[in-house]
């Protein structure tokens, strides 16, 4: 085996982007990336399984008379990267040139990540005895409450990653992230009339990390809600959405305002950019730069810095988020939302508003409070949702009883101008979020 | 050996006598198993889009994976440092998995190691799609890009993809098993944008499995493939909103195999079971489901997605009868799940890659033919629901499951009238399968584009079922 010359990425690097240069290549960007992660499983009172695990892995785009072709490798060996540039060289002749590809021009790189708090040094202190307890004492909590049946688990993950981006441009960025999260799954009931619920706590630092304590007693209280559900007839009632269900339904609406659905045509919101199409207490930011928060990085995979935007302000459309080939596809600027070839969030969520969770199911003359959805109904070109859903019959401003096998359906364009009341509660727990929300009318199926 | 298989020894430098030496620190810690995987994954992908060929890519994976088993637990460590330090520090990492309760025995020692090859081969074709030329494979996207326009002008945005891969495995673990596996695999799949009067709608098609490039040529021509994305776009232009409430279902064959999938098949798999987390635990010789309903999971299919010549853990697979005539029979096992449960291994071990441990999962789940006649099925239906085209489904563990439809036509009278666009149908699994009132002749499998989800870990699966008519389920439309 030849020598690795991982311990020297930017050396390797700049052998690559000479190689290629060499064999034609005009422009070149390379992302190393260096993972390690700690997993452990626990399930009823035992470690169940262990992972530990590092991986390496190295992504290259390359340009030519405006062509565009990639590569991706785990194999870091010298030869086999420069067999990869090769190959890709080979398969640019047969790609058609394209006048939008190639990458972002070095006018926009700045950059400073050092106030964006990534990178908690307490992962190297950390021992596995001690990551094991705290899956371990969060199920045991839990099973100290006998109407819990079976346990699906808790689990802790400590994960950092190094990323390296260099490019033809004279572009290098370096930067190491953290990442800790404790989860637990549970069931109650018996014979077919089961129900399941989790909980979870995703941070970058570990001391902002929810607690055993706190992880048991949710993942408990969402698991027992769901006891004994009944069914109900089909009606268009007001429903509330639980904050873990504005972040999915914030993840749809983020499919349909990423630039690439956009000159796709592939969203409903593609010919809408400067219209309200939500009311005055709707606003949804992509902010990248909030710090030591889930969806912060200081650039994305193209090098460009990530910002701060406003796609939805105060109702009206404001922003679409973009990569570099999406935005020159639009006319528009990049946001710092690329990764690879597509388009991702950085910290993309709706802000919350004035309302008390409590005050909003208090609202409810005869409602849905929304709980969780399965299934896979979205369609981002017609804005249509309609998914199998759980939930609790909300009745007078109470909660009444749990409600099963029914499905919601709505529009996410009619959605988005029904939102009737928005919370206060948002929490950072994933790069995608936001509060509880009230929806005037849906679509509740059930007898 | 195969003389021409793949190099391992020149790929990773690793030699037989070393691969030994690391099962064996693996075992050190008092382990009842060790296995390594070893893992090298080549693919390409091609993208069409905006009338140019937009873009390839290359991707390389090589990569380790160790696990070691003791009891019901498990330890797993990967790297994709094929260094001999490196990997002596995984096996060390995964054995890790005893020390937590040690106990006093000295450690199993493999002595011996047997060299054993796959006695089957589920590929169809005259050569893996990986050494046929770019150039033909463009032309293929291309032909699928051009007709899904010459369908219907109302076509605006068409996308083909197209992709492959060539999947090298080599499995040796501490019972002194050795085995090698050749995988390959290639899909070509359209989507296809429809516009009229202000409206939009999307369809999508496509096909592949375990087969060369031949089969783009013979079975399902890419020309087929773009204009019945197409199709679909066009039909869903002229569709009403689904119908909102309890009404009896009518599933087309092969593509409504998902109910099958996601109401049967995830449910029988044997972590679930032995974790009691599922509402089948208790039910092997029990009757779950309608007399008329049996299920068998087959990996051995030529040419389908879900097939393969070995599972991930070296052990060949069987066609498994699951559900005979509604009654619960047998389920999907690995290694772990097949001694905790005292039952058979069935080769149902499967995993994403290199960087996960084997689950129990499913392959090839169809149910088998009935003796009935699609058009008499349909004509029973005074009102209700017929399921076309199908894109996805889930299930809770509880037996709560959904699948969702992208193309549906209202039954009225016992004839298809108008279509329908997206749905999605909820039920608890005793409940519809219970419900099952025919069922169909024609079996068929679905589209070869399919990939099934748990736990994280992706792995291709195809379904199948002839038609179907369900008594009532739940219809999650808006009307």
């Amino acid at each position: 085996m030849t020598k690795k010359v991982k311990d020297n990425w930017r050396a390797l690097a700049d052998r690559l982007i000479n190689y290629g240069r060499k064999l034609g290549a005009e422009e070149i960007e390379i992302v190393f990336s260096d993972s390690r992660e700690f997993n452990v499983e626990v399930r009823l009172g035992q470690v169940e399984n262990l992972v530990e695990a590092n991986a390496l892995d190295c992504s290259v785009r390359l340009f030519q008379e405006k062509r565009a072709v990639s590569f991706s490798s785990s194999d870091l060996e010298l030869s086999t990267l420069q067999q990869l540039v090769k190959n890709a060289l080979k398969r640019l002749r047969l790609t058609s040139p394209d006048e939008c590809s190639g990458l972002p021009s070095p006018s926009l790189f700045k950059i400073d990540f050092n106030s964006l708090k990534l990178y908690d040094q307490e992962i190297n202190r950390l021992k596995p005895q001690d990551k094991i307890k705290l899956a371990l004492e969060t199920e045991r909590l839990a099973l100290k409450d006998k109407r819990i049946t079976n346990s699906f688990g808790a689990s802790f993950t400590a994960y950092e990653m190094k990323t390296l981006l260099v490019n033809s441009q004279e572009f290098a960025g370096e930067y190491p992230q953290t990442y800790f999260s404790l989860s637990l799954g549970l069931q109650a009931g018996s014979g077919d009339n089961l129900v399941e619920d989790s909980w979870f706590s995703a941070k970058r630092f570990l001391a902002e990390l929810a607690s055993p304590e706190e992880v048991a007693r949710k993942a408990v209280d969402r698991t027992l809600r769901h006891l004994n559900p009944r069914k109900i007839r089909t009606q268009n009632v007001p429903v509330v959405f639980e904050p873990l269900m504005t972040s999915w339904l914030l993840g749809f609406l983020f499919s349909c305002v990423s630039g690439t659905a956009v000159y796709q045509k592939a969203t409903f919101l593609s010919n809408h950019l400067g219209e309200k199409i939500a009311g005055e207490n709707v606003t949804v930011v992509d902010d990248g730069l909030l710090p030591g928060k889930l969806g912060s990085r200081p650039f994305d995979t193209e090098g460009v810095p990530t910002q701060r935007t406003l796609v939805i302000e105060k109702g009206v459309l404001k922003n679409f988020l973009c990569n570099t080939y999406a935005a020159r596809k639009l006319n528009l600027k990049s946001t710092g939302n690329g990764d690879g070839y597509g388009v991702v969030p950085n910290n993309f969520y709706l802000e919350p508003g004035p309302d008390k969770p409590e005050e909003i199911i208090r609202s409810i003359k005869k409602g849905l409070y929304l709980t969780k959805t399965i299934g896979h109904g979205l369609n981002s070109v017609t804005g249509d949702i309609s998914r199998g859903a759980f939930g609790l019959w909300v009745e007078d401003g109470e909660v009444v009883y749990p409600v099963s096998e029914i499905t919601v359906a709505g529009n996410l364009g009619r959605i988005l101008q029904e939102i009737e009341m928005v919370g206060q509660d948002l929490n950072f727990e994933s790069a995608i979020c936001g509060p509880t929300i009230k929806i005037s009318e849906m679509t509740v199926a059930g007898l | 050996m195969n003389k021409k298989g793949f190099d391992w020894e020149e790929k990773t430098g690793l030699e037989l006598h070393q691969v030994q030496k690391t099962l064996n620190l693996a075992l050190s810690t008092g382990a009842d198993f060790a296995e390594l995987f070893l893992e090298y994954v080549l693919s390409l992908s091609i993208l069409m889009e905006d009338d140019i060929i937009k873009e390839t890519s290359e991707n390389v994976s090589l990569g380790l994976g160790i696990r070691v088993i003791k009891k019901d637990r498990t330890g797993y460590a990967y790297t994709n440092e094929l260094s001999l330090e490196k990997i002596k520090s995984a096996a060390l990492s995964a054995a890790a998995i005893c020390q937590l309760r040690p106990e006093k025995s000295s450690p199993l020692i493999l002595k011996k190691i047997n060299t054993a090859s796959p006695d089957r081969n589920v590929f169809v074709g005259q050569k893996p799609a990986t050494s046929a030329t770019l150039a033909n494979k463009i032309d293929l996207v291309k032909r699928a890009y051009q007709q899904a326009f010459k369908h219907d002008q109302s076509v605006k945005k068409v996308q083909v993809a197209y992709g492959e891969s060539m999947q090298q495995v080599w499995i040796i673990n501490s019972e002194g098993l050795s085995i090698k596996d050749t995988r390959p695999m290639a899909r070509l799949a359209t989507i296809a944008l429809a516009e009229k009067n202000g409206r939009r709608e999307t369809g999508f098609f496509g096909g592949g499995g375990r087969v060369g490039l031949d089969y783009f040529n013979i079975s399902l021509t890419p020309e087929t493939i773009g204009a019945e994305a197409a199709r679909e776009a066009c039909l869903l232009l002229e569709a009403t909103e689904a119908p909102a409430g309890e009404y009896p279902v009518v599933l087309s064959p092969g593509h409504s195999g998902i109910l099958v999938h996601e109401a049967v098949g995830h449910l029988l798999e044997a972590d679930f079971i032995r974790k009691k987390t599922s509402i089948f635990s208790d039910s092997l010789g029990q009757k779950v489901a309608s007399e008329l309903i049996t299920i068998y999971d087959d990996p051995n299919l030529p040419g389908l997605r879900g097939s393969y010549n070995l599972d991930d853990e070296g052990t060949r697979p069987e066609k498994t009868l699951l559900i005979d005539r509604g009654r619960v029979v047998d389920f999907l096992t690995d290694r772990l799940s097949a001694r905790l449960l005292k039952k058979q291994n069935n080769g149902h071990g499967r995993r994403q890659d290199y960087t996960c441990w084997p689950l129990p999962r499913m392959s090839n789940t169809y149910i088998e033919a009935g003796d009935q006649d699609a058009d008499e099925i349909i004509q029973s239906v005074k009102k209700g629901l017929y399921v076309s085209q199908l894109s996805g489904g889930q299930v809770e563990d509880s037996g709560q499951f959904t699948f969702s439809i992208s193309l549906g036509y209202l039954i009225e009278n016992g004839r298809l009238t108008r279509p329908v666009s997206q749905a999605t149908l909820i039920g608890h699994s005793f409940d519809i399968l219970q419900k099952v009132e025919m069922v169909g002749s024609d079996l068929d499998f679905g589209l070869q584009t399919g990939t099934c989800g748990k736990e994280g870990q992706e792995v291709p699966v195809a379904d199948g079922c002839p038609t179907l008519k369900i008594k009532a389920m739940t219809i999650g439309g808006t009307k």
